[in-house]
């Protein structure tokens, strides 16, 4: 029992890391098959036969995609889905109220701090997935940034730095919210994902069943969500 | 191949330095696959039958791997008799090629170092 568990913690590991070295998911399925058949074989515990897990799928050298690619895919339509679920909040609140938004040159610093966190994720994403206190830190501090940019939203239109009506930035940003889940969830639903980890004995894909999916649509609408629960928590408070 | 369970006659258990190792086992891989296609275990098992020791999981995969890459192998999932299917490593053309140039040039290493190994010492000398 102790040893099944060390081995799915070893085995969990490993396709971390291969995942983190951009490995295709049929070339993590036949990794873990094939090491999974040798520890059938003589019994050996994982770490036993091959060494820490981060050694191993270091050592194999596996063909990579290229680095941009999922910075491609993923992040920049996560970033934009960032960037307008920030503008929707700034607008939100002075369109219930039927005030202009104003903005000062410290909340735009501030609102821009999460964006750039993301957008510089590819330099530290390593650091994040291998330490917890790393990750607790980055988002603490975009939350931080979050408040800080509340507490200075200027009060009258004399400290603002721009004065614009709310509306437009606000259904322009909810258009380009919805925009994002639409075509997040046509890629996910319409196309089977060649990514995915494949037993190469069976040809079976792991990871499909209804709960993952599940996941991956709210995860494709969390932004309009999150959008939706403010929009209600301004009118509930205006 | 299977797993054979004979005794070769020079066979003895030894732990050979780890940087010899490091420097054979490549090509002692890719003669174990000069009789036939054969798995991670039986590979295993055939080297430590020869008195190469028991080589880890974790040295013989990556060789493979970059074998594999670089057209000295091709890998084929069969099903297993009852348990999880097994992947087949096999030598292609230019494998066999490389294991043929490899046996030879380590032959004639061999030859060198035994002939080096075996002058007469001068007296005195450490």
């Amino acid at each position: 029992m102790i040893q099944q568990t060390s081995d799915k913690k070893w085995f969990d590991q490993l396709v971390m890391e291969l995942r983190l070295r951009q490995v295709h998911g049929n070339a993590i399925g036949d990794t873990v098959a094939s090491a999974k058949e040798l520890l059938s074989d003589t019994g050996q515990q994982a770490e036993e036969a091959f060494g820490p897990a981060r050694d191993y799928a270091a050592a194999l050298e596996l063909p990579a995609a290229p680095k941009h690619d999922w910075v491609r895919k993923a992040l920049w339509p996560s970033l934009l889905g960032l960037l307008a679920f920030l503008l929707f909040n700034q607008a939100v609140v002075s369109s219930t109220r039927s005030e202009l938004l104003l903005i000062s040159p410290a909340q735009l610093a501030l609102l821009a701090t999460p964006v750039v966190l993301v957008a510089f994720l590819p330099l530290y994403l390593d650091a994040i997935v291998r330490r917890i206190w790393v990750c607790i830190a980055i988002t603490a501090i975009c939350a931080l940034a979050g408040v800080m940019s509340g507490v200075a939203t200027p009060t009258d239109q004399a400290e603002a730095w721009l004065a614009l009506d709310p509306l437009p930035w606000l259904i322009g940003s909810a258009l380009v919210m919805v925009a994002l889940s639409v075509r997040n969830t046509i890629r996910s639903s319409s196309t089977t994902d060649d990514d995915d980890i494949t037993d190469p004995s069976s040809g079976a894909a792991s990871s499909t069943g209804t709960g993952a999916r599940v996941i991956v649509q709210v995860t494709n609408w969390m932004f309009p969500i999150l959008a939706l629960a403010m929009l209600g928590l301004a009118l509930a408070l205006r | 191949m299977e797993v054979s369970t004979s005794t070769p006659r020079d066979a003895a258990s030894v732990d050979w330095p780890s940087d010899w190792l490091r420097a054979t086992l490549g090509f002692l891989a890719l003669r174990a696959l000069s009789p036939g296609p054969s798995y991670g275990y039986a590979i295993i098992s055939e080297l430590e039958r020869y008195g190469f020791g028991t080589i880890k999981g974790g040295t013989l995969y990556p060789l493979l791997t970059r074998y594999e890459a670089a057209g000295l192998v091709t890998t084929e999932w069969r099903a297993g008799d009852g348990g999880p299917g097994r992947k087949y490593f096999a030598l292609t053309d230019q494998g066999r090629a490389e294991v043929t140039r490899l046996s030879a040039d380590w032959l004639r290493f061999t030859d060198v170092t035994t002939r080096y190994l075996d002058q007469p010492t001068r007296e005195g000398s450490p």
